[in-house]
């Protein structure tokens, strides 16, 4: 393997990595960012799980090379929203729209789910039910959410397609409120091993 | 209610040792197993209620209604409790999370905890405001007399208090609810659509290493011959050369590998050369039916009620039916996955683990451990309807863990979690009976088969703790009773011991035995001439599933048939709708029944494809009480999607030895274009217990479907899944099996002679007469230099010397395999025997440091080493040897500027008696300076200086053309026609190319600088190499050799003689026919190539169609099969091309993906779409086989 420095802009933010290059994009997402949205689903671009956004199209992290993505915007789940935590953060109207569906099961697969929706609804703002279908046919969900998926797919479409047109939509939307984050812990010290 | 820990440094868990400390606390307990009482809830003084569930969520979103049971009885807000589910050092042990219990029968002394501690509150209240409990009211978690308030932190605070569970206490009427059953958003969901969840896959902790683990050959199977004892070895040397590799560690069939970095300890895993016992030949699951009648079981009757035999004697007609469930799989889509860190004192894992309490006690045995000494953190992982790999990779991550002293975290494959998860088993049922003379069901007769499904935690098995002896279980008689009243019934089941690995999936045996109970009644329905629910209703004796009978099918708008064909057809589309109903009832026999649940099924089958789609579910289910109606229809949807993927699609594929399908092509699941619509009806009965919810919606589902399809064709299926393959030959008959093998015979056989068929025996006569054809062999020494002095050696003719290296690709050949350029090592087998690279850094002692020009420039024009050794014609000197005197002066001045490498050069291994290397004396008397470039001033310059690269430095035809018996380029009009290298077949670059659109200079232009030309596709093997080598060329050269090249191609071809938009067009044509005559290959390809190479040019965008692929046109599959072996990377020179942004990502490779046999299906359905107009492809699975041989000693 040779070492080389890899310049990579994640989530709008440039980074040097001392890797090999072959390094597969999802590791270092993963394991060097602690960007955990994008999931290790397959590791043979079948399933989805890893989709993140190179521009503004979705590719599949696990067979991508870090050298072969230099200097080109990448964005994961965390890029989509602004600020803080989930609690209180500015959503992405596919995010919202996933949420308010509460389109997701075990939701492994939905960080996948939703960064291809946001790169279909990019190229075709307008996509029909038959061109989500077929934008979504290779992102494979086991448990079986696709009737919330597919409504959170139009939801976001159409909510989009109203802040696009300068409707009231246009304001940035909140989680509905979360519930808190972090639970206090009665005794933490009593808690050490 | 969120997924992160009490602690989010250290991810742990608050421990109830913490709790049972702790001071301002009110905890409600029970006596647990040890000394130390189960807690169940803990409310604090600041207002925090924890709740504990010895249950995890599986993805079906309990933690969230059980949170709204705790919210009730206590009347809090709901978003005031935080669950804590699993996690071994805070939850009381409640067994193994299955069989939809969690609602029905564990959240019971949650509930009771709950109602126990607002009781106690109340007292305290009344007691602290003076007033008695009937005049008090809570609202909120505030207890108030109408004057005054007390909060419940407020009662908790000052001091540690524990109640026990009183299961006395009255609960709360539900005609007071106001939390349990509203629709709830469940409380994890925000979180994961920002990515904040901590999925056990995202647990990090200090120091923490990366475990791969690599699994033996008997793949799926936990039990039999070899299993545990059949490791030869580990060859460690295999890994030289990696980096951050710590350890590897083997404890008998276990194997794994530990580095610093995950993708270090993926690579580790891919190269560790084991060696294995053959694995044992098993019985074929591929036809469940015979394995399973043929698997000694032992039958229990499970009732016997009146006279079977004799009532059977009267029959009219009499029927008896076979029914066959193939073996299915879980398919979490996340691999498991598991994080431990051992100590001697203590082990902790962070699993995903259904049975945390009993992970313990498998880790404890495993490890030597006692139990207590053993925390299991649980994490939620991918969604699970059964049992994954989760345990064994929780076991796994801990014996790694242990052998390096260090956190290790461990990731399945895509392919392990496939192959070893246990599967949901196989089943055969027979059914006999008959009508009576009024057409009621005069017997019944039920006998399933159900292989038993208690895998041991896999690493048990493998490191020998546990003896690889099969158990058996008693879990064939889920739903095994039908709800139909009919007098003269048998039910028996025969318990087995497992064949392949199993464990239960999703409505356990309940759903292949109604799938024969409600085919069955269907189908003397129809003998009888009633309409198949009207029949149902008749026998059905349990009110509550008769009310939902009639509210699906009315809601369904059932019309009443009495025959099929009724719903009509349209096209190739025939009509039908089927029905099913089941009440799932788990657990031990008798067993526990969950929820009712109904299905009315509409689908479309196609008469010319055999392609089922459902199109439609109306489903109903009777749940009782819904604590969260929305996660019930949650629920009802993914048991309906799911189970129509596994009627319609899903079959585990065996091969002799073990699991066949290892990825999604091989195991597709249903897809968003496949998914039906669904109509939901639930039936509101808040007064009834609740049911269990997670499985129940699923169990009707095959029958429902089967049954459409009679009533759409007219035909029983009696088997799954409903291939399109299965719903032809049914409806043609034998016609379509006979099609499909005329569709193979029709294959050409391309291959007579074996791969390397082109050489000849008649080489070792002709290499004796060419030794013959000179007098002396022998070459003298050039005496050895000491190295030139760089300075002497000029900057500007080094840099050119360094254009000249690329042009000759001197680095890809020299390269050391580590990457290490110019060093040598890299092996080139030939027929005559493998020829090792040299170094040719200026290493005086290693390298060529010592060579004169004068030695340089022998070697590179004669293949005379300095020694006078004669070099093998791997080394292309007789393109070399028309190489000019400058360029070779600046190549030599490159070569003695490069960095020094002390790397000795390898020996090369050729058989005798082609390790005499004298003998290639008479080889270059025959051989070398046969071919010569004349300059053509009238084609111009670019031409002639492509001439001159492609002929000479670039050596094209080393490759590109064929050679004869001896190793030698063949000439003349075989110049530069086909060649092989490196296992792949070069292809012509004359007007013999395969490629079916010609190439023109500008596609070899961009095919040469870009690695990509749209017209043709991506370079890939060798020639990937070759394009990355080129990089450095200028653009000039690269023109020239187009321009060459270019002109070699006959004249109509320089003008794109067919467009590549007709050759495409034909493709899509031939789709459906290559479907049909190789639907295994279809699926394979839409499932594990389909992402990049199906869709539109929007998805597919920077990629050339399969169809202009010249190696899908080729003669021979060989560089089909190379590529799905070892992928292709995307060309990085790429990026410079606008809009070529989908190469970014590379073909994987599917070498331990897809079995030979596999290799062999898509291959066919790959020539038969994408080059319809050549000759199939024959003995591609075999010649897979030789391929993966001879490249198997990486």
């Amino acid at each position: 393997m040779t070492t080389q420095t890899v310049t990579l802009t994640i989530n709008g933010r440039a980074q040097d990595f001392a890797l090999d290059p072959q390094t597969p994009l999802l590791y270092v997402l993963r394991n060097d960012c602690g960007l955990n949205g994008a999931k290790f689903g397959c590791g043979l671009g079948e399933c989805g799980a890893c989709t993140v956004l190179l521009g503004d199209r979705p590719v599949r992290a696990c067979t991508t090379r870090i050298g072969a993505v230099r200097d080109r915007p990448i964005t994961t789940l965390e890029g989509l929203s602004s600020g803080g935590e989930h609690d209180g953060r500015t959503l992405h109207p596919v995010q919202q729209a996933f949420l308010e569906m509460q389109a997701a099961q075990c939701g492994y697969c939905l960080s996948g789910m939703i960064m291809a929706t946001v790169g279909l609804l990019t190229r075709n703002p307008q996509a029909d039910e038959k061109e989500i279908r077929a934008a979504l046919r290779h992102q494979l969900c086991r448990c079986g959410t696709h009737m919330e998926i597919l409504a959170a797919v139009r939801l976001a479409r159409d909510r989009m397609a109203e802040m696009a047109a300068g409707h009231a939509g246009c304001n940035p939307i909140n989680a509905a409120d979360p519930p808190p984050r972090r639970r206090p812990a009665p005794d933490l010290e009593a808690s050490a091993p | 209610m969120t997924s992160a820990p009490a602690d989010p440094r250290t991810l742990r868990e608050t421990t109830s040792r913490a709790y049972l400390e702790a001071d301002d606390i009110l905890l409600v307990t029970r006596p647990g197993s040890g000394n130390q009482p189960e807690i169940y809830l803990a409310m604090t003084g600041d207002g925090a209620v924890i709740a504990f569930n010895g249950h995890v969520d599986l993805g079906t979103g309990i933690r969230t209604a059980l949170a709204q049971i705790v919210a009730e009885e206590l009347d809090i807000p709901f978003d005031r409790v935080t669950m804590v589910l699993g996690t071994t050092s805070a939850v009381p042990d409640q067994g193994p999370t299955i069989a939809s219990e969690t609602i029905q029968i564990t959240a019971n002394p949650l509930r009771l905890a709950a109602a126990s501690a607002r009781r106690h509150l109340l007292a305290a209240a009344a007691e602290h405001l003076g007033t008695p409990l009937d005049d008090l009211l809570v609202e909120a978690g505030v207890v108030g007399n109408g004057r005054s308030t007390v909060s419940y932190a407020d009662l908790v605070r000052g001091r540690h208090c524990r109640i026990e569970i009183d299961p006395a206490t009255p609960v709360k009427p539900v005609s007071a609810y106001r939390i349990v059953g509203q629709p709830q958003p469940r409380t994890d969901i925000a979180a994961k659509t920002v990515g904040d969840w901590t999925y056990v896959h995202d647990v990090r902790v200090p120091g923490m290493l990366h475990g791969r683990v690599i699994r033996p050959p008997y793949v799926g199977y936990d039990h039999g011959d070899g299993v545990g004892d059949s490791l030869i070895g580990v060859d460690e040397t295999s890994l030289a050369g990696l980096s951050g590799i710590v350890a590897v560690v083997t404890i008998g069939d276990f194997v794994g590998v530990v580095a610093t970095r995950e993708e270090f300890a993926a690579e580790a895993a891919r190269r560790l050369k084991v060696t294995w016992k053959t694995p044992a030949v098993r019985p074929d699951l591929n036809d469940a039916e015979t394995a399973l009648k043929n698997n000694p079981g032992k039958k229990r009757i499970l009732k016997d009620a009146g006279d079977v035999e004799r009532a059977l004697l009267g029959a009219s007609p009499a029927m008896e039916r076979t029914y066959v469930w193939p073996y299915q799989m879980h398919g979490s889509i996340g691999p498991s996955c598991a994080v431990a860190e051992w100590t001697p004192e203590q082990l902790v894992v962070w699993s995903g683990t259904q049975n945390p309490h009993f992970m313990r006690r498998d880790l404890a045995r495993l490890l030597d451990m006692p139990e207590d000494a053993i925390i299991v953190e649980r994490h939620e992982a991918a969604g699970c309807y059964g049992r994954n790999c989760a345990d064994d990779v929780t076991a796994d991550a801990a014996l790694l863990s242990r052998a390096t002293g260090r956190p290790v975290r461990v990731q399945l494959t895509r392919e392990q979690e496939h192959g070893w998860e246990p599967k949901g088993a196989g089943q055969v049922i027979d059914v006999r009976g008959g009508l009576d003379l009024e057409g009621g069901p005069i017997a019944y007769d039920f006998e399933t088969r159900y292989p038993s499904n208690l895998s041991p935690t896999l690493a048990l098995i493998l490191t020998g703790k546990v003896a690889a002896v099969p158990d058996v279980a008693e879990m064939g008689d889920r739903t095994a009773i039908p709800p139909y009243a009919v007098s003269n019934m048998r039910i028996a089941v025969h318990d087995m011991p497992p064949i392949a690995r199993a464990s239960w999936f999703r409505g356990v045996s309940a759903m292949p035995n109604s799938f024969a109970h409600e085919s069955f009644f269907d189908e003397l329905a129809a003998a009888a001439g009633v309409d198949p629910v009207e029949y149902r209703l008749r026998y059905l004796t349990d009110p509550r599933g008769a009310d939902l009978v009639r509210a699906v099918t009315e809601k369904a708008g059932w019309r009443p048939r009495t025959r099929f064909g009724t719903e009509g057809s349209e096209g190739d589309l025939l009509y039908g709708r089927g029905f099913a109903y089941a009440l799932y009832v788990h657990g031990k026999f008798p067993g526990t029944p969950a929820a009712w649940s109904a299905w009315v099924a509409d689908v479309a089958v196609n008469r010319r494809t055999g392609e089922v789609s459902v199109t439609r579910v109306t489903v109903g289910q009777d749940t009782g009480l819904m604590i969260n109606p929305d996660g019930v229809r949650h629920q009802i949807h993914g048991n309906v999607i799911q189970s129509v993927s596994r009627v319609l699609k899903e079959e585990v594929r065996f091969t002799q030895t073990g699991i066949e399908s290892l990825e999604w092509g091989g195991y597709p699941i249903l897809t968003f274009e496949e998914t039906p619509d669904i109509d939901v009806l639930m039936i509101p009965r808040p007064d009834e217990e609740p049911r269990g919810a997670g499985e129940s919606a699923s169990v009707p589902s095959a029958a429902a479907i089967v049954n459409a399809v009679y009533d759409a064709t007219g035909l029983r299926f009696r088997e799954l899944p409903l291939t399109p393959e299965r719903v032809l030959a049914a409806l043609n008959g034998r016609q379509t099996l006979e099609h499909r093998q005329e569709m193979r015979a029709k294959r050409k056989r391309w291959l007579k002679f074996g791969r390397l068929g082109f050489l000849s025996v008649t080489g070792l006569a002709g290499l004796a007469a060419g030794g013959l054809a000179v007098l002396s062999p022998w070459r003298p020494a050039i005496e050895a230099i000491q190295r030139p002095d760089p300075a002497l050696l000029g900057a500007a003719s080094i840099e050119r010397g360094r254009l000249v290296a690329a042009a000759g690709g001197c680095a890809t050949c020299h390269a050391d395999g580590n990457g290490e350029a110019l060093a040598g090592g890299r092996r080139f087998d030939t027929p005559f025997g493998t020829v090792v690279a040299p170094n040719i850094t200026p290493d005086e002692r290693h390298g060529i440091g010592g060579w004169s020009y004068a030695a340089f420039t022998r070697a590179m024009r004669q293949g005379i080493g300095r020694d006078g050794s004669h070099l093998y014609p791997v080394h292309p000197y007789t393109s070399f040897t028309h190489a000019s005197d400058g360029d070779l002066q600046d190549l030599y001045a490159y070569l003695m500027t490069t960095p020094a490498s002390s790397a000795p050069s390898q020996p090369s291994t050729l058989r005798f008696p082609f390790n005499i290397r004298s003998l290639m004396a008479g080889w270059n008397t025959l051989y070398l300076g046969r071919s010569t470039v004349d300059y053509a001033p009238e084609k111009g310059e670019a031409w002639n200086r492509g001439a001159y690269l492609v002929e000479g430095l670039g050596h094209c035809s080393a490759c590109h053309s064929p050679r004869n018996a001896l190793g030698a380029e063949q000439v003349g009009s075989a110049h530069l026609s086909g060649g092989f290298a490196e296992g792949w077949q070069a292809p012509a670059l004359t007007g013999l190319s395969p490629s079916p659109v010609g190439w023109t200079s500008d596609a070899l232009y961009d095919y040469l600088r870009h690695g990509h030309s749209a017209d043709h596709g991506s370079a890939s093997g060798p020639m990937a190499a070759v394009v990355k080598q080129m990089s450095d060329l200028h653009d000039a050269d690269i023109r020239a050799i187009a321009t060459y090249l270019g002109s070699l191609q006959p004249s109509q071809h320089t003008q794109t003689a067919v467009a590549p938009a007709a050759i495409i067009a034909r493709s899509q044509a031939a789709a459906p026919q290559a479907a049909l005559a190789f639907p295994e290959g279809a699926r394979l390809f839409e499932g594990a190539c389909g992402t990049c190479h199906e869709g539109d040019e929007a998805q597919t965008r920077g990629l050339a169609h399969l169809s202009l692929n010249s190696n899908l046109s080729a003669s021979r599959p060989d560089n089909i099969i190379q590529a799905l072996f070892n992928g292709v990377e995307a060309p990085a020179s790429l990026r410079a091309k606008p809009q070529a942004d989908a190469q970014a990502m590379s073909m994987p490779s599917f070498r331990d993906s897809f079995s030979d046999r596999q290799i062999g299906e898509l291959s066919a359905y790959l020539r038969a779409r994408f080059a319809p107009d050549r000759p199939a492809w024959s003995d591609t699975a075999a010649l897979a086989g030789s391929i993966r041989g001879s490249s198997a000693a990486r």
